[in-house]
C-alpha cells in the first residue's frame, strides 16, 4: 500500500510536470492519411510514444477501448478499487445490450515505447483480430457509435499505476448494407435515344416508301399507253416456226442485223413509241 | 425514263450495293470481335442477367453476313433488270433492315442499365467476390484480373471495401479489409509491402476505382455494334430509297 501511494504520488508529479512540456496524454489517431485509418471497425491509433514517464521495468500499457457514453462508467468501476481490472469487462460480451460497453486490451511494454525512439510511422490497430473470443482480447468496434479511447498503466500484479486522459470521440461510420444500393436504371444517355428514334424513323419510313411504291407500280400498269405508229419503227416479229437466232429475210432489213429473238421483252416497241 | 438515264441509275444501284455489302461484311467483322469479348468481362453482365450487348453483337453478326449476300443479290438484280428479283431483294433487305434496327437498339439501351453509374458493378462486386458459388467465383476471377492489369480497386476506390458490408469481408474481413489484388506489385508478382497495403499506405495500393475501365470496354464494344450498325442502316436506308426508285422505273 505504501508503494502505491508513493508510486501515486509520483505519477500525480510527473502528470503535472509532463502537461507543463505540453506531452500528450491521451490516444491519438495516426496522423498519417491511411485509407483505413477508420473503418466501422477499427481505428488506428498512434503507438504510445512518450505518454507515459514513469520508469517502472515491468509495467504494461493497457487501451481502454470503448463507447465514448461509457466512460464514466469504466471510471467509476476503476475508481472503486476493484482488484481485478483487466477482467472488468471481457470483449465478447462487452458490447452486449446490458454490458458495460468497454474493454481492455494489451498494447505493450512500457519499456517498448521510450520517448527517444518516437515515430509517427508506427501505428497501433483497435479491433485488429476481429470476432475474437479471448477475455482481453483485440476484437472489433461496433459500427456507427462515438468510441472513445484511454491507455492504462498496469504493474504486473494487475494494479493501476497510472491512467491517461480519454481521447476525443472518434465516429465510426456505420457498415452499409449491399444490399440497399440501388442498382436499377440511372439515367438514358443520350445516344441511346438518338439510335431509338432515328432508327424507329427510318424503318417507318422505310415501310411507307414501299408501299407507296407498290402503290404506283399497281396503278401504272392498269394504265395502257397507245402506240402510235408513223413511218420506220420497229415491229415486233412474232415467229411463227421455231426459228432461234436467226433472221427473218421478210422483216425490215434495217433491223436484219439485230440477231435477237424477238418474242423476248427488249424489243417490244415501248421505247420506240417515245422517240417519235 | 430514257435507256441511258435508266443505265446510269442501275449503275448507282450497283454502286450503293456494292458498298453496302462491304459495309455489311465489315459490320460482320466488328460484331464478332465484341462476341469474342477480347477483354474478358462478360461474366460481369452475365451474371448480373443483362447480357444484351453481347445478345445484340450475335445479332449483327447474323445480320452483317445477310446483308453482304442480300446486297450482292441485288447487284444481280439490277443486272437482270427484272422487277421480280428487285421486289424480292427490296423485301429480304427490308427483314434485315428490322433486325439490325434491333440489335443496334438492343445494345444501345442496355448500355445503359449496365454502367449507367457504378452501383450495379459495386453491387455485383460486394455480393460476389470471393463467394464460392459458380456466378463468385467467376467474378472473383475477372475483378482480380482487372484489379491486377488495369492497377485499381473496387468500383470506385478501395472505400468501397470499407464502407459496405460484403462476402469478402465476413469471410476474410478479419484479415484483409481489402482483397490482395488491390496491392502494388512487384515484377515477380509479389506484393510490395503487404503490411502497408492493409493498412492502405498510399503508395503500396491502388487509389483509382476500377469502374471507369468497365464502363469504357462496355461502351466500346456497344458503340461498336449500336453506332456502327446505325450508320449500315443509314447506307442501307438511302440504297433501298435508290432501288426503289430503279424498281419503279424498271419495265
Amino acid at each position: 500500500m505504501n508503494i502505491n501511494a508513493v508510486v501515486r504520488l509520483m505519477s500525480l508529479l510527473s502528470l503535472w510536470m509532463r502537461t507543463g512540456e505540453g506531452q500528450i496524454f491521451q490516444p491519438e489517431l495516426t496522423p498519417n492519411t491511411f485509407l483505413a485509418r477508420i473503418t466501422s471497425n477499427t481505428v488506428m491509433l498512434k503507438q504510445p510514444y512518450c505518454v507515459f514517464d514513469q520508469t517502472c521495468p515491468d509495467c504494461e500499457i493497457w487501451l481502454v477501448a470503448g463507447l465514448c457514453s461509457a466512460n464514466a462508467i469504466f471510471d467509476a468501476q476503476v475508481n472503486s478499487s476493484t482488484p481485478n481490472i483487466l477482467s472488468l469487462s471481457p470483449y465478447p460480451t462487452a458490447f452486449n445490450s446490458s454490458s458495460n460497453n468497454f474493454f481492455l486490451t494489451r498494447v505493450g511494454l512500457l519499456s517498448d515505447f521510450p520517448c527517444n525512439l518516437s515515430s509517427n510511422d508506427q501505428y497501433f490497430v483497435v479491433g485488429a483480430d476481429g470476432k475474437c473470443s479471448g477475455i482481453n482480447c483485440n476484437g472489433e468496434l461496433p459500427d456507427g457509435f462515438s468510441v472513445c479511447f484511454k491507455y492504462l498503466l498496469i504493474y504486473t500484479n494487475e494494479t493501476l499505476v497510472n491512467s491517461s486522459n480519454w481521447s476525443v470521440n472518434i465516429d465510426l461510420p456505420k457498415l452499409l448494407n449491399l444490399h440497399n444500393i440501388n442498382d436499377g436504371l440511372s439515367a438514358r444517355s443520350g445516344a441511346m435515344v438518338v439510335i431509338t428514334s432515328i432508327l424507329c424513323a427510318a424503318a417507318a419510313l422505310l415501310l411507307l416508301l414501299f408501299f407507296i411504291m407498290l402503290c404506283i407500280t399497281c396503278c401504272t400498269k392498269k394504265e395502257s399507253k397507245e402506240i402510235s405508229v408513223t413511218n420506220s419503227i420497229r415491229i415486233p416479229r412474232y415467229d411463227t416456226h421455231d426459228l432461234k437466232n436467226r433472221v427473218h429475210p421478210y422483216d425490215n432489213p434495217a433491223y436484219q442485223s439485230d440477231f435477237k429473238n424477238y418474242s423476248t421483252a427488249n424489243t417490244l416497241p415501248k421505247d420506240a413509241a417515245q422517240k417519235l | 425514263m430514257g435507256a441511258g438515264a435508266l443505265t446510269c441509275l442501275m449503275f448507282v444501284v450497283i454502286a450503293l450495293n456494292a458498298i453496302a455489302a462491304a459495309a455489311g461484311l465489315a459490320l460482320f467483322a466488328v460484331a464478332i470481335w465484341v462476341a469474342v469479348d477480347g477483354y474478358k468481362l462478360y461474366p460481369i453482365s452475365g451474371v448480373s442477367g443483362k447480357d444484351d450487348i453481347f445478345a445484340a453483337a450475335w445479332i449483327a453478326i447474323f445480320t452483317g453476313f445477310a446483308f453482304f449476300l442480300a446486297c450482292i443479290f441485288g447487284i444481280f438484280a439490277a443486272l437482270k433488270r427484272s422487277r421480280g428479283f428487285m421486289m424480292v431483294y427490296l423485301i429480304i433487305m427490308f427483314i434485315i433492315f428490322l433486325f439490325e434496327c434491333a440489335s443496334a437498339i438492343t445494345a444501345a439501351t442496355n448500355r445503359d442499365y449496365l454502367v449507367g453509374n457504378s452501383n450495379l458493378v459495386k453491387k455485383q462486386m460486394l455480393q460476389y467476390f470471393a463467394d464460392s458459388s459458380t456466378q463468385g467465383k467467376q467474378i472473383t476471377q475477372t475483378w482480380n484480373r482487372v484489379m491486377e492489369q488495369v492497377e485499381c480497386c473496387g468500383a470506385d476506390g478501395p472505400s468501397d471495401w470499407i464502407q459496405y458490408n460484403s462476402t469478402f469481408k465476413q469471410m476474410f474481413g478479419s484479415t484483409y479489409i481489402w482483397p490482395l489484388s488491390c496491392c502494388k506489385r512487384l515484377s515477380t508478382f509479389e506484393v510490395e509491402d503487404k503490411e502497408g497495403c492493409m493498412v492502405g499506405k498510399a503508395s503500396t495500393i491502388f487509389p483509382k476505382g476500377c469502374f471507369q475501365h468497365i464502363e469504357s470496354v462496355l461502351s466500346r464494344y456497344t458503340w461498336a455494334v449500336s453506332w456502327y450498325g446505325f450508320s449500315v442502316l443509314m447506307l442501307v436506308f438511302f440504297t433501298l430509297v435508290i432501288a426503289m426508285i430503279y424498281y419503279m422505273q424498271l419495265e
